[in-house]
């Protein structure tokens, strides 16, 4: 009894679906590299499961993060996808109910509406709890058109220009459940019934149209109905309602601990497919506040790179300031797909390069210490007399490894997508770390932190940013700070060091122990980036003072006397923009030391 | 009688401009105009990292590129590890991140 005519765009679009998710899902997982298949036979059977299912739970259906960017914003997401959910599983639940144990077809579950008038039984809390949930998704819809319209009123400055595949898509899904409504309230028309919404609307054509005019719509409506569903069903895998489906197995994967690595893998299509372009990242792009670059936004670069139409302006106009990545409702790992992605475009495997490092060893001095300056803190002398001031006061031994000049921390290279030359650089480093039996290395550069973190093995190194040795050398009582709460800074987070690292609160603490602390308007996961990045190889100098003086702008506007910051590609790019006093953190603790 | 004074001076030849192909370095130029505004100050080989450690000279090479010598100018480039500090002392505000990416795509193994 459950099949109608007008059921077939709807069984068709359902299987073509089905089987182009089970193809994709399939080979990717089956292309995945080993290691990561063993991390998956390991996570299945643990804790890790269960926490992604309620990770599915919370950001898939319910979209808790995108409340915390706009609550309107959450809410439109949350009745979208939690309402439709409920709407498949309630309408599950329903006939189930009305029909026991008998085995009932797709189609049946979702055109039960127009089954159920077939039914001599008739249950009427159902039909409200239903219309309750239409009602839901449907003030979803209306929210999604009016965002359209006025993004603004749901926090976001801009919303994501469509590709053609997603206006399809999109069209498709905005008609769906305004069709479910009409196709509905129709049949209450025709056969009575209906919930508080349908009954209504039905009422009101009842009084509108002839009884004639009714049934003559009456089948029309419903191969309405699955037309538009089954359209979508089609559309959606070719469209960025890919993200639907794909961000389940991309949670259970992610907390299996597959990772995005420095050359691609099937895991990134995982990834790729996950984003729903909501656009959320765009508004945290300064290159897009700031200097007006439209269409290479994180939204964009994944758009791109999914239709294999990634060009080299967009993959590398970006200062991979991470700010995107930090807002991102999905937790994509933008900053790692976008590094694999350049990696593809320049890397250029050349064995002959860097001979020239065999046998380089400028350092000096011993000690279980070392100190490695990086290219940019040798071009802020400033920085490296400080370090030697403080080194001295704490009486500390320390191995000098490149105060006269030595080789780049590799990350340069790495962030043009030369990943084989880094490599090289990564590997020369590390030979001369443990030739000189070190067993912590302090940086000042978090550029070099970060690459050393990440993709350097240095076990039984400790590894330090100055700002966390220093902040050790305080608690130890080795050197002491005169403090003057007349003496006023405000710091700025560092991209690499603070969502880059992690590394928020030592700073802080080591500038409490000097004076008084005022944030600037962005700090922590928000803070702004310098401009100076040396991510970005396509903004030109006047673009790149423009972000610096917006960032200035906000660091003098508190009214401190000294801006300090802990990097010193930050400190030159701050400087070219201020009149006022910039100091990295180790020059303010050298010149207070008791 | 020939005496070491420690340095030595390049050996005369003559860049024939009519003879050198300039159409690569056209296209770099095109691609990026700004190296049009370089005054050969020579900051960026002053600071350079690798020219630290190597003879690498980014003014030699990027005048050498200029004038349509590109004989030997990929494998120089490659010794550059594209540390940046060249782009924050460059008086004219040039990418020269970017011309160095530029020009040894441009170059290839030329």
């Amino acid at each position: 009894m459950f099949y109608a005519h007008f059921c077939i765009p709807f069984i068709v679009g359902a299987v073509i679906m089905l089987l182009t998710l089970l193809y994709r899902y399939i080979s990717w997982v089956v292309e995945l590299p080993k290691g990561d298949k063993r991390l998956i036979a390991k996570g299945i059977f643990s804790t890790a499961t269960l926490r992604s299912v309620w990770e599915i739970i919370r950001e898939s259906l319910l979209h808790i993060s995108i409340f915390r960017v706009n609550p309107l914003l959450g809410y439109m997401h949350c009745s979208l996808a939690f309402g439709w959910f409920l709407l498949i599983a309630v309408g599950w639940i329903e006939t189930t109910v009305y029909m026991g144990a008998e085995l009932v077809p797709l189609q049946g579950h979702v055109f039960f509406r127009y089954f159920a008038t077939q039914i001599d039984t008739h249950i009427p809390i159902f039909d409200h709890i239903m219309d309750a949930l239409l009602l839901f998704v449907l003030s979803g819809v209306a929210l999604a058109w009016f965002k359209r319209l006025r993004s603004k009123a749901l926090g976001m400055r801009r919303t994501t220009k469509h590709s053609v595949g997603d206006r399809i898509a999109l069209s498709f899904l905005w008609f769906i459940f305004p069709a479910r409504l009409v196709a509905e309230s129709v049949t209450a028309a025709v056969y009575g019934g209906g919930g508080f919404l349908t009954a209504a609307v039905g009422g009101a054509l009842q009084h509108t149209l002839s009884a004639g005019a009714l049934e003559a719509i009456y089948e029309p409506v419903w191969w309405f109905y699955s037309a538009v569903l089954g359209g979508f069903f089609i559309a959606m895998p070719h469209s960025r309602y890919m993200h639907i489906f794909t961000e389940i197995p991309l949670i259970f994967l992610r907390n299996y601990r597959l990772r995005v690595t420095q050359s691609s893998t099937s895991y990134d299509n995982f990834q790729l497919q996950s984003c729903s372009r909501c656009g959320i990242c765009i508004d945290a792009c300064q290159l897009q506040s700031e200097l007006g670059h439209n269409g290479v936004q994180s939204v964009y670069f994944l758009r791109d790179r999914r239709a294999n139409r990634l060009t080299m302006p967009v993959a590398f106009d970006c200062l991979m300031c991470g700010k995107c990545q930090e807002r991102c409702p999905v937790g994509i790992d933008l900053n790692a797909l976008r590094l694999n992605s350049r990696a593809t475009m320049r890397n250029l495997p050349n064995e002959r390069r860097y001979g020239y490092f065999k046998g380089v060893d400028r350092s000096e001095g011993s000690g279980k210490v070392g100190y490695f300056a990086g290219c940019m803190t040798l071009l802020t002398p400033h920085t490296l007399t400080a370090m030697q001031t403080i080194f001295d006061a704490a009486g500390e031994e320390v191995w000098w490894a490149d105060r006269n000049g030595g080789v780049c921390c590799g990350r340069p290279l790495r962030l043009s997508g030369e990943t084989d030359s880094a490599n090289k650089m990564v590997e020369y480093n590390i030979e001369l770390f443990r030739r000189h039996g070190i067993t912590t290395l302090v940086t000042s550069c978090p550029i070099c932190l970060k690459t050393f973190r990440e993709d350097y093995n240095l076990e039984g190194i400790e590894l330090l940013h100055h700002s966390q040795y220093i902040e050790r050398l305080i608690e130890q009582g080795r050197i002491s700070l005169k403090h003057a709460d007349n003496q006023s800074f405000t710091y700025h987070d560092p991209c690499e060091l603070g969502r880059g690292s992690g590394i928020y609160e030592p700073p802080r603490s080591v500038i409490k122990a000097i004076g008084t602390l005022i944030e600037p308007k962005h700090h922590h996961r928000n803070s702004l980036c310098c401009g100076s990045s040396l991510a970005n190889t396509i903004i030109n100098d006047a673009e790149q003072l423009k972000i610096s003086a917006a960032l200035t702008l906000e660091l003098e506007a508190t009214g401190a006397t000294t801006l300090v910051t802990a990097c010193p590609l930050c400190k030159k790019a701050l400087g070219r923009t201020t009149a006022q006093k910039i100091k990295d953190l180790s020059e303010i603790v050298a010149s207070n030391l008791n | 009688m020939a005496t070491n004074f420690g340095f030595s001076i390049s050996k005369p030849r003559v860049i024939d401009m009519d003879a050198n192909n300039l159409r690569k370095s056209d296209d770099i130029l095109a691609s990026m105009p700004q190296l049009q505004s370089c005054i050969g100050c020579g900051a960026c080989t002053a600071s350079c990292t690798a020219g630290n450690l190597t003879s690498f000279n980014f003014r030699k090479v990027h005048t050498l590129v200029r004038r349509g010598e590109y004989t030997g100018v990929y494998e120089e480039l490659n010794k550059c590890m594209l540390c940046g500090k060249c782009r924050l002392l460059c008086p004219r505000g040039i990418n020269t991140r970017a011309a160095v990416m530029t020009i040894k795509r441009t170059l290839g193994d030329f």
